[in-house]
């Protein structure tokens, strides 16, 4: 009994001090960005990595520069180099006109969720960020078989809400979301910063650059954003090629994600 | 020689492991194979009762670098993967398609157990 509690303890130490939800945990690094109400987006790995592509060809093809960096212990101890150049992997990007991208390169392990979210939101807040919008997926068993995916928003407030039907964005009417973006949403609520989150149909487990279109065309439709996605769906062998060992990653991430959230799923009922 | 090193540290002899993922939908077992810069006749497809190897050539030859203890850097030229299946299945009625890069093979599994009439009242 007494080696038990001692487990226990020994679990909870680790918990606390390694995964709590201490912030000092997660450091954003970054260049003063202020801008006037910036409008933040957001492509962690996820399922299909619908969001690091989305976020990655965005930064590249409208010459988003570079801004900043978020470093944490939680992260696995991956750098990457781009043209020679070693790079953090969870980056900052923004343009001239104060759109701020989040880009992760990394999967973003679970215990690493609440602390990296709860530390965003905080800065959204520093920043007086007016939206906040994330990149994601939702998996269909019949991926194989849509050409054209669809894609589907969920919004924190009445007001995301009211801006994804202005810009003929379905909402989600039923259903979950895992992961990284929901406790994003409930943190902007707590904090009065409008968030919403673009899902497009996708595969599970492998990079689809056709879902990371269709919530680029979301996106376009919710911030008057233009951009051309001709090359994007041009290079979509490479970018499946290349995504590969990211997606491996990001798939063991969510299968260990998965485990930890199984047994407390919703009811659900309509 | 220094090649021939680096190529056995790497994945299957050089080959390129492509993302998979295996359902089990209960009569049958459906595996899908992401093969991007692979065409319909480069895949070779070979099952057995308890084993599926898939091969296929890609359209062009991909440099992979990756930093680890050492620095690792080969060109790829294919795809080859073989998996240990779950439970024994009837090769002779697998079907496969092939749409969009993603390989879709379905094998129908050997019906191991039949329902026994009891009898008596």
């Amino acid at each position: 009994m007494e080696r038990i509690t001692k487990k226990m303890k020994d679990i909870y130490k680790y918990y606390t001090e390694d995964t709590g939800y201490t912030m000092e945990k997660i450091k954003i690094v970054e260049e003063g960005i202020q801008f006037e109400n910036p409008v933040v987006v957001q492509g962690l790995p996820d399922v299909g990595l619908v969001g690091t592509i989305a976020i990655s060809y965005l930064v590249g093809k409208l010459n988003f520069k570079e801004v900043g960096h978020i470093e944490s212990k939680l992260f696995p101890p991956i750098m990457v180099v781009h043209n020679g150049e070693l790079k953090n992997p969870v980056r900052i990007y923004s343009n001239e006109e104060g759109l701020i991208a989040i880009l992760s390169e990394v999967a973003i392990p679970p215990s690493a969720v609440y602390p990296l979210a709860e530390a965003l939101v905080e800065w959204f807040e520093e920043k007086d960020v007016s939206l906040s919008i994330s990149l994601t997926g939702f998996p269909v068993a019949n991926r194989l078989d849509i050409d054209d995916p669809s894609s589907i928003g969920v919004g924190n407030s009445k007001e995301a809400i009211s801006r994804l039907k202005e810009a003929e964005i379905d909402p989600m009417l039923e259903g979950f979301i895992v992961g990284m973006y929901p406790v994003m949403l409930e943190e902007c609520k707590k904090r009065g910063i409008i968030a919403i989150s673009l899902l497009a149909q996708c595969f599970p487990s492998y990079p689809d650059p056709e879902a990371a279109a269709a919530v680029i065309r979301s996106l376009q439709r919710l911030t008057k954003l233009d951009i051309d996605l001709n090359e994007l769906l041009e290079k979509g062998e490479e970018i499946k090629l290349k995504a590969r060992d990211l997606m491996r990653q990001t798939n063991a991430a969510i299968a260990e994600m998965q485990r930890n959230t199984e047994q407390s799923m919703p009811i659900m009922y309509g | 020689m220094r090649d021939g090193i680096i190529d056995a540290m790497w994945n299957n002899d050089g080959y390129l492991e492509p993302l998979y993922e295996e359902e089990d939908r209960g009569g049958e077992i459906v595996i899908t194979f992401a093969l991007p810069y692979v065409d319909k006749k480069e895949i070779e497809v070979y099952a057995t009762k308890e084993t599926l190897e898939v091969m296929a050539s890609m359209r062009k030859s991909v440099c992979w670098e990756r930093w680890g203890i050492t620095q690792r850097k080969i060109t790829f030229k294919s795809f080859k993967k073989q998996i240990r299946l779950p439970e024994n299945v009837n090769p002779d009625g697998a079907t496969a398609e092939f749409k969009n890069g993603i390989l879709k093979i379905t094998l129908p599994k050997i019906k191991e157990k039949s329902s026994i009439k009891i009898s008596g009242k």
